[in-house]
């Protein structure tokens, strides 16, 4: 028999993903020619034998060790978040506005920009940068933590089950408590200049208003549509990018400001 | 589920911490060799328990104390491991690990060992199949895992890595063939033995 069947056709039949209208000719050949036959046996063998390989074991102690690490960190991401969403949301609202603005008040943003977005110019004498230092922090901590409630959110709704119903349900009212935080963040960013900070702060809102809006009987396609529509702007990695970004400028801004209090003069 | 781990699951939702732990102790293997399937790595894989575990203790309150614990873990590791994935996306694939022109694994180096019956055979197959896996580059082992462990679709699969259909029909098909270039003169071998051929 000629015209054999190619590698990836045997693969997309071995997965049961062959295109519906190629279904019958693939299943024809097979029948009538045992060169294919044998060729999709063995591929079969070949996964059957990946899948059945025992799996790596992981060092002796392993259960300790991940314990070791995990355990002081379950305290505080449990505290934040439980004050977090533990406030009337115009408490929170309130409380953050009048951060920023004090923040503002105080004085201009001094922090660095992240790459590619414009950077103040020169550095702050010693004796102002405590104060130039801390609201920056302020919104840096709290735009860190803003995107990491967000990732999560983000996760769960890419990897929600299009054919359950009631998808967004469970999701809109946090994604709207993330919206109203956002405009917050959002303003506040653009006025100190951090374009990228701006930038995912605004395709992210729309991700999260889309979900605080959709009807709560979705459809599969609605939920794959916004799926693809997070997919298709890597919105979670870009998320994820910044969120790191944010979390290692916290860390810098800690450790300045411990080194701005150990070269403090007595007065 | 077994008895065991509801009860402690009720009692690390009510805040016990030694129940927690219990979990940590009775499921970091599995979550960790899930993981080192999904990304090759055992660094990696060791990031991805940690970060399950940091993941599970905030979601443990939504947690119904009825369902699987396992699957539920699953579901949380294997997120995790697609995260890391992604996160690394850009900066993988610089290099393919695999030349397809090296040959069969067994052509090279420890694997000309002798093999003097099917029981050994079986028992090598299954260092083979990681070296084999380890040649994939992380985002081929990842649309590999999803399509073949997993059970996603490929459209599944490409929604989950961030790929288009015909990206991760690619991947999985570049996976495919590394693995039967690796294995193939092996699993041959196994099935002439089983059929009692020479």
């Amino acid at each position: 028999m000629t015209g054999h069947l190619t590698d990836d056709e045997r693969v997309l039949h071995h997965f049961g993903e062959t295109a519906r209208a190629d279904r019958a000719r693939i299943e024809q050949h097979l029948t009538g020619c045992q060169d294919c036959r044998s060729a999709q046996e063995t591929l079969r063998e070949v996964l059957r034998a990946v899948e059945t390989a025992p799996p790596v074991e992981p060092r002796p102690g392993f259960e300790r060790d991940v314990w070791a690490r995990l355990e002081p960190q379950l305290d505080a991401p449990r505290a934040n978040l439980r004050a977090w969403f533990g406030m009337p949301q115009w408490v929170l609202a309130g409380g953050l506005a009048a951060l920023i603005v004090a923040a503002f008040v105080a004085g201009r943003f001094s922090g660095a920009a992240l790459p590619g977005t414009p950077v103040a110019p020169g550095p702050p004498a010693p004796s102002e940068a405590r104060e130039r230092i801390e609201p920056d922090r302020v919104l840096r901590a709290a735009v860190g933590d803003y995107l990491d409630r967000s990732q999560m959110m983000l996760v769960e709704m890419l990897n929600a089950d299009p054919d359950e119903p009631g998808q967004f349900g469970a999701d809109q009212a946090r994604a709207e408590d993330l919206v109203a935080a956002s405009r917050l963040y959002r303003q506040s960013a653009a006025q100190s200049g951090d374009a990228a900070v701006t930038g995912i702060l605004d395709d992210l809102e729309r991700v999260l208003i889309e979900i605080a809006n959709a009807p709560p009987d979705a459809t599969s396609k609605e939920v794959n549509g916004l799926k693809g529509r997070i997919a298709a702007q890597d919105l979670l990695f870009r998320v994820r990018v910044v969120a790191t970004e944010m979390r290692r400028r916290t860390e810098s801004d800690r450790e300045d400001g411990e080194r701005v209090t150990r070269k403090a003069p007595v007065s | 589920m077994p008895e065991t781990d509801s009860a402690t699951v009720v009692a690390a939702q009510a805040g016990d911490r030694e129940a927690f732990r219990a979990l940590v102790e009775s499921h970091s293997r599995y979550i960790f060799a899930l993981a080192h399937r999904m990304t090759g790595s055992a660094e990696d894989a060791e990031d991805v328990v940690q970060e399950t575990w940091l993941k599970a203790h905030r979601q443990l309150a939504r947690f119904e104390a009825r369902a699987d614990v396992r699957t539920w873990l699953h579901r949380i590791a294997v997120n995790c491991s697609i995260d890391l994935i992604r996160a690394r996306r850009h900066r993988e694939d610089l290099h393919d690990p695999a030349d397809l022109s090296e040959g069969p694994l067994g052509e090279r180096g420890a694997d000309t060992q002798p093999s003097p019956d099917r029981l050994a055979e079986s028992a090598q197959m299954s260092d083979r199949v990681q070296a084999a896996l380890a040649r994939l580059t992380a985002l081929e082992r990842a649309a590999f895992t999803l399509r073949h462990v997993e059970g996603m679709s490929i459209e599944e699969v490409g929604e989950q890595l961030g790929l288009k259909t015909s990206a991760t029909k690619h991947s999985v098909f570049r996976a495919v063939r590394k693995m039967r270039a690796a294995l193939e003169p092996f699993v041959g071998r196994l099935l002439s033995a089983a059929e009692g051929k020479p």
